[in-house]
């Protein structure tokens, strides 16, 4: 696994160019999307009871959130993709290790890695701004929070990527995923009824960015950590089960 | 060539664009779907504006804004880019010179041809959304439903004059989809699609206005719902037209100086 990790950062290091292209490029979406947020700051002083420092700390969770989609999901779950749309996913399953893991580490970007240095230190920077010193509970529970948010979205890549049995022709499919992904640039709360309960629940946009957001400024308790860590817990659960039975109804170029 | 064998070819010519849309039917409805941001902005904006307006955006506004900016879309975008630069690394352009029918208008038929399945695809998820959000109350008067399909003729064109621009840059440089993204990023800010350009500050929205993103975008949707004066309508035409002309020369330019350095390098 490791090895395949070393073969992909290796082939990404020969071009350089993408470092403007991959790297560059995705820090500066990270900082023109917030030019919405900042309309309605604008206008309102504060979206849903967050201020404007604080809003940034969201985005700085959504850059790091979409530098792991960038760099490490979305490649693999491409090639993955590609594999099964020809048929040499034999080639992945034949090999003596858990062929899941194998799809998750295909192909990796190094340099949409930028957008995590990126958002990390705009969150340092907004705390700062704002005078939290996050104490170590927090923390805590912040980084806890991070990894329930990273479980939901390795969850829904595989569910992704299950799909992609059924269906060939479905890159896209990864990017109505980024697309969607875009909106957890928004705290929760700005969306209500059907739309809110879609991304807490179905899709839970929630956990990936605002509860990790929230309890970096101190507003997350246990219980909403419990449940993320449930909610992350359970999407991984089921996209493995899901995975399990997709890769049984495989069908390679040669059977 | 005579002009009734180059109009069979174009015929044939929409008629496999056409049939390539409707192969793929599930990717291009999961296109469609990702192509739902403006709708997924509604609920947002609509969620923010649900106490005040915004601007001068009421709730309602930005229902009948954003379904717009979602039609808008859907009938003027084109994929020219990944084609071109995929038959510019692969060779197949090669193949397409060959013919006695120009490339550019092969790209220009089979992107128009996907135009009537994608409108019947998008139309009921518009009308849905209206009717979730209880209906719409802007009717738009017969002169701007006259001057629409002018203004959609024109960001059609600016869209694929654009394409056309940094796919042809692919005869010189092997990430030219990477500048796409970079115009799209611009594009998603200051062409009104995730936020109505008169919300930004009042100076910022002055200059947006005669980008060639705006023009693309915000004007079309604007004139459809009705938010525009006579004299803002014709200004955003002139704008319009300053920019076809500017993008579609450039576009030709770039295609015949780089088809040049294609055949230079003996492809």
């Amino acid at each position: 696994m490791a090895a395949q990790l070393r073969l992909s950062a290796l082939a990404a290091a020969q071009y350089r160019v993408g470092f403007w292209t991959e790297g560059v490029l995705a820090v500066f979406w990270s900082l023109v999307g917030i030019v919405p947020l900042w309309v309605a700051i604008d206008h309102r002083g504060a979206v849903v009871g967050w201020g404007p420092w604080e809003l940034m700390v969201l985005t700085g969770c959504f850059a790091a959130l979409s530098s792991v989609f960038g760099a490490f999901l979305q490649p693999a779950l491409i090639e993955s993709m590609n594999h099964i749309r020809r048929g040499t996913l034999d080639h992945v399953l034949l090999r003596p290790a858990d062929s899941l893991l194998l799809c998750l580490v295909a192909a990796f970007s190094p340099w949409r890695l930028l957008e995590l240095v990126f958002g990390l230190v705009l969150i340092a920077l907004s705390l700062a701004r704002l005078g939290v010193t996050p104490e170590l509970a927090s923390v805590g529970v912040a980084l806890g929070m991070g990894l329930a948010s990273v479980a939901c979205l390795y969850g829904l890549g595989i569910l992704t990527l299950c799909l992609s049995f059924r269906a060939m022709q479905l890159q896209n499919l990864t990017y109505l995923f980024e697309a969607l992904l875009d909106f957890s640039r928004w705290p929760i709360g700005v969306f209500r009824g059907l739309l809110k309960a879609l991304f807490t629940f179905v899709i839970p946009l929630a956990v990936m960015t605002t509860y990790p957001a929230a309890a970096l400024i101190g507003r997350a308790d246990v219980t909403t950590l419990a449940s993320a860590l449930l909610t992350g817990a359970a999407l991984l659960v089921v996209a493995r089960l899901c995975w399990q039975v997709a890769v049984r109804g495989y069908t390679s170029a040669s059977s | 060539m005579s002009a009734r064998h180059q109009l069979r070819a174009l015929a044939a010519l929409w008629r496999l664009g056409f049939a390539e849309a409707s192969a793929y039917r599930v990717a291009l409805f999961v296109w469609i779907l990702t192509s739902t941001f403006p709708l997924i902005s509604l609920a947002l904006w609509a969620g923010i504006a649900r106490d005040a307006p915004v601007g001068d955006f009421t709730q309602r506004d930005f229902v009948a804004y954003f379904v717009g900016a979602f039609l808008i879309r859907q009938l003027t975008s084109s994929w020219v880019v990944w084609d071109l630069e995929r038959q510019i690394a692969t060779g197949e352009l090669s193949a397409l010179l060959l013919r006695p029918i120009h490339p550019l208008l092969h790209h220009l038929m089979t992107n128009l041809a996907a135009l009537p399945l994608r409108a019947a695809l998008a139309a009921p998820l518009a009308i849905a959304v209206l009717v979730a959000a209880g209906g719409l109350q802007i009717a738009p008067s017969s002169l701007e439903l006259l001057v629409l399909p002018l203004a959609l003729v024109g960001a059609w064109l600016i869209n694929f004059s654009v394409q056309l621009i940094i796919g042809s840059l692919a005869f010189w440089i092997t990430s030219s989809s990477a500048l796409y993204e970079l115009w799209m990023t611009c594009y998603v800010v200051l062409s009104g699609y995730a936020v109505p350009t008169s919300l930004l500050p009042a100076g910022m929205t002055t200059a947006v206005r005669y980008l060639p993103f705006h023009a693309a975008l915000g004007f079309p949707v604007e004139l459809l719902i009705g938010r525009l004066s006579p004299a803002e309508l014709l200004t955003g035409f002139a704008v319009q037209c300053c920019w076809v002309v500017a993008l579609a020369l450039a576009a030709g330019w770039t295609w015949r100086r780089g088809a040049r350095v294609y055949g230079a390098v003996g492809a």
